[in-house]
């Protein structure tokens, strides 16, 4: 059970924050609501490229990371489809040190043609190294382009090609700062051992003066309904072949969010999820494998995944995962699996409690999914899941029409 | 208009209370009230210098888990999972370390199942095949990534194919592992002789007694004479040819001295100046001016009987060569012009932060005071380290860095499509 207090501010800026007893650090995250989805086709990491360039520098502070580490502070980032986060932890004596630098760049961002150009090279660099010069990097982008036509999922948020970073430019930079980057776009949260009232009046000061620029953004095309099964098999310079299939599914918001998400618990959720017990260990069809979702804000998918010992057929994996689906349809969940899982979710929510930066983290996330309460009462949507939501779930969702399959060969 | 900036000079951590068991092995406990969980860890000496069978420490510590004699693997797992309890095994080359975290209300389960793993492992033949038949290929495809082909090669490079720390074996050996050899290795290193335990979180008398009990029941091992450790035969230049990388992975560095040494310290805090965080001096040259790469670190590294200064980076193959000679060269800069005094505090600060992040919360307060149980220290250790960062001038970083960097000392490993010297 996470505390919070919660205002927003006359700009639009939304502020959540949390007292935490026991830490002597103050973690502050302030999170974007633009990521790939916001982006161009013919610009895609755009919006990654970007959260890059929030490090290099506003026209008041020329060097982002020198008055965090000043004061003892680490500070990181990340984008994903759906959303932008910037997080950082120092020491709670310092608070204000994070909360002026955010507010400042949140306006002065100060980017210039060389800056761009550097950005663009170490954007580069991270494509080659995490996607093309790694075993199975482009897995993922694959199999998001066959599940996906329109939406703008169908790409990874580090872009389709180099070629789309290489290309961008400093009005594309300009323009993407003013559509969204700006207080109503935000949610601010935090968490200290400071009290509440003091941490909303500190984000107040620092944050309250910004002017905020509302914007409307663009609305993202839907992908609309799988009618028919999707297949592509590449070859690739991997020791063992994969086999990856996935359905489209509801969003994270969606009420079945809930059922797909307890599925792929007990499919693939530790040791003793269903997946790994017979197709590892028993039938020695495969050395890893997982089912899960992508809990997206827009609909989203289910994936299995498998990775082949030598001498199991793509064609016998495809047939395991069906004859998974079709037992979860025969055999329910009994009360004892869904007892596992609520445990389960319990116990990750109070590991998830023991540090500042968490707690800070999921405030803004259950804040930009649009329903902060779920964050202390999500537990009752996994508990109220029922034997006939998971049938009815398996035979609307993961069926064949609904799904695209790839299949990653090793080249022999 | 820029807030004030306070610098932590002092970090008090909570000191770990000892209990000595009736076989010797040492209980430490680090209680908080304020959690409903709570962690255990078992720390053994078993690693992987001490195996005279490849793939034998990592089977004997992956292993435990799968299958006692009263339980199957699935039955372990299940019961586990049930209880939402976290289990994880991690091995390095001293040490193997077997964690168990679970919500307070499920203590009791979890610890039943804990004994079975811990007491009673089986080893089942079908359990090893399974693992190494998918160990097997993870290995190899964690061979084809020039980052661990570097990795392994700066090992050997340093201390020798055949030395325990610098040995890497073929992943075909995993076939011909056995169930004997195995739990040969459990018998002989799962001792009392060999193990302490440190809990953290929610602890109280009730669970206390239920570990001590748990620990008490470990069997003494025969006196185990340590395999012998040869002196290391380091080698200055080693390349791993990969056709058609498009980046080279960088490895460079030399053997110092492990944690308990005076200078660790301070060869830390050149370390981190050089390469231990965002605004470090590789960072900004690598990443920031040159943009040759996403990412480079440099850092001192800990065994139980060796240490290592190291600096690792991934580049495109095209730049390898000027993104080595700038390593080089910033190197040479620390041995050559004093450290402004600015940069040095902002080290000391980031220093400082990072030590208190990770002692933020309960589990992270319990793994620093493992590695300080590692090293013969209590906490009070952590001040004192600070303390001496603190007391660091611009002199004292040339002259660690004039006495233990010098280039003909630096062993430079790279794995690529070219060779970059």
């Amino acid at each position: 059970m996470i505390p919070y207090n919660k205002i927003t501010l006359d700009n639009g800026l939304v502020v959540v924050v949390n007292r935490d007893r026991a830490s002597k650090l103050a973690a502050v995250n302030l999170l974007y609501k633009v990521g790939a989805r916001n982006e161009d086709p013919s610009r895609t990491g755009f919006a990654h490229l970007f959260e890059h360039l929030m490090f290099r520098g506003t026209r008041r502070v020329p060097n982002f990371d020198l008055p965090v580490q000043m004061a003892s502070g680490d500070n990181n980032a990340f984008t994903n489809n759906d959303y932008t986060d910037f997080y950082i932890t120092l020491p709670k004596d310092n608070l204000e040190t994070a909360l002026w630098l955010e507010s400042d760049r949140m306006e002065g961002l100060d980017i210039t043609a060389e800056k761009l150009e550097t950005e663009k090279r170490v954007v580069i660099e991270e494509f080659r190294q995490r996607y093309l010069n790694q075993p199975y990097g482009d897995q993922m982008m694959l199999l998001r382009d066959l599940a996906f036509r329109t939406h703008p999922y169908r790409w990874a948020t580090i872009g389709r090609t180099p070629d789309h970073i290489a290309g961008a430019t400093l009005s594309e930079v300009e323009a993407f700062y003013r559509a969204h980057y700006h207080p109503s776009n935000a949610v601010l949260s935090i968490s200290a051992d400071l009290d509440e009232e003091r941490l909303l009046e500190l984000a107040a000061r620092w944050f309250g003066p910004l002017a905020d620029r509302r914007h409307e953004p663009a609305a993202i095309p839907q992908e609309p309904v799988q009618t028919e099964a999707r297949r592509l098999e590449v070859e690739r310079d991997v020791p063992a072949t994969t086999v990856s299939v996935a359905y489209h599914m509801c969003a994270r918001t969606g009420s079945e969010f809930y059922t797909a998400d307890l599925i792929s618990d007990l499919l693939a959720g530790g040791d003793s999820g269903r997946l790994y017990t017979r197709l590892v260990k028993e039938r020695q069809l495969l050395s890893s494998v997982n089912a899960y979702v992508s809990g997206d804000v827009d609909p989203g998918l289910f994936v299995f995944t498998g990775q082949l010992l030598p001498g199991t057929t793509p064609e016998a994996v495809e047939a395991a995962f069906r004859a998974e689906i079709e037992d979860l349809q025969t055999a329910a969940a009994t009360p004892y699996e869904i007892e596992k899982v609520k445990n389960k979710f319990e116990a990750n929510t109070l590991f998830g409690e023991l540090n500042v930066m968490n707690k800070a983290m999921n405030l803004g996330f259950y804040e930009m999914l649009g329903d902060l309460e779920l964050i202390n009462r999500e537990i009752d949507r996994y508990r109220a899941v029922a034997p006939d939501d998971i049938r009815s779930f398996c035979s609307r969702t993961l069926r064949p029409e609904n799904s695209s399959t790839l299949i990653y060969r090793a080249r022999k | 208009m820029t807030p004030p900036r306070i610098t932590p000079s002092e970090i008090d951590v909570q000191l770990a209370e000892k209990r000595m068991l009736r076989n010797g092995v040492a209980l430490y406990t680090l209680a908080s009230e304020e959690f409903e969980v709570l962690r255990i860890s078992f720390v053994f000496r078993a690693g992987s210098a001490v195996q005279t069978v490849p793939f034998s420490a990592s089977a004997a510590a992956n292993l435990l888990a799968e299958g006692s004699t009263r339980r199957s693997a699935q039955q372990i797992a299940e019961e586990l999972d049930y209880y939402g309890s976290w289990y994880d095994v991690n091995i390095d080359r001293d040490y193997a370390y077997i964690n168990f975290a679970t919500l307070s209300k499920f203590f009791d389960q979890t610890l039943e199942v804990a004994e079975e793993i811990l007491l009673r492992p089986a080893f089942p033949e079908e359990e090893l095949r399974t693992y190494a038949a998918k160990r097997k290929q993870r290995l190899a495809i964690d061979r084809t990534k020039v980052d661990v082909q570097a990795r392994e090669a700066f090992a050997r490079a340093l201390f020798g194919p055949k030395h325990p720390y610098g040995i890497s074996s073929e992943e075909r050996l995993y076939d011909s592992l056995s169930r004997a050899e195995v739990a040969d290795f459990y018998r002989r290193y799962y001792t009392a002789e060999r193990c302490f335990v440190v809990c953290s979180g929610r602890i109280g008398e009730h669970e206390l007694q239920a570990v001590g009990a748990l620990a008490e029941s470990l069997p003494h091992g025969a006196s185990e004479t340590d395999i012998s450790f040869p002196k290391p035969e380091t080698v200055h230049e080693e390349f791993v040819a990969h056709s058609g990388a498009v980046q080279s992975s960088l490895r460079l560095g030399r053997l110092l001295f492990p944690r308990q040494h005076p200078d660790f310290v301070g060869m830390q805090v050149v370390a981190t100046a050089l390469g231990g965080y965002f605004g470090s001096r590789l960072m900004q040259n690598l990443r920031e001016r040159n943009g040759y790469t996403y990412g480079v670190v440099a850092a001192m590294v800990n065994f139980e009987r060796a240490g290592y200064f190291a600096v690792a980076t991934q580049v495109g193959t095209d730049v390898a060569r000027e993104a080595l000679q700038e390593i080089y060269d910033e190197i040479e800069r620390l041995r050559t012009e004093p450290m402004p005094d600015e940069e040095l505090e902002l080290v000391k600060n980031m220093m400082t932060g990072e030590m208190m992040r990770i002692l933020d919360g309960p589990f992270g307060i319990a793994d620093v005071t493992i590695e300080n149980i590692l090293c013969g220290c209590d906490n009070t250790v952590i001040g004192e380290n600070i303390r001496r960062i603190r007391s660091m001038t611009p002199a004292d970083v040339q002259a660690l860095a004039q006495r233990y960097l010098a280039r003909e000392d630096l062993v430079t490993v790279a794995a690529g499509a070219e060779r970059p010297w």
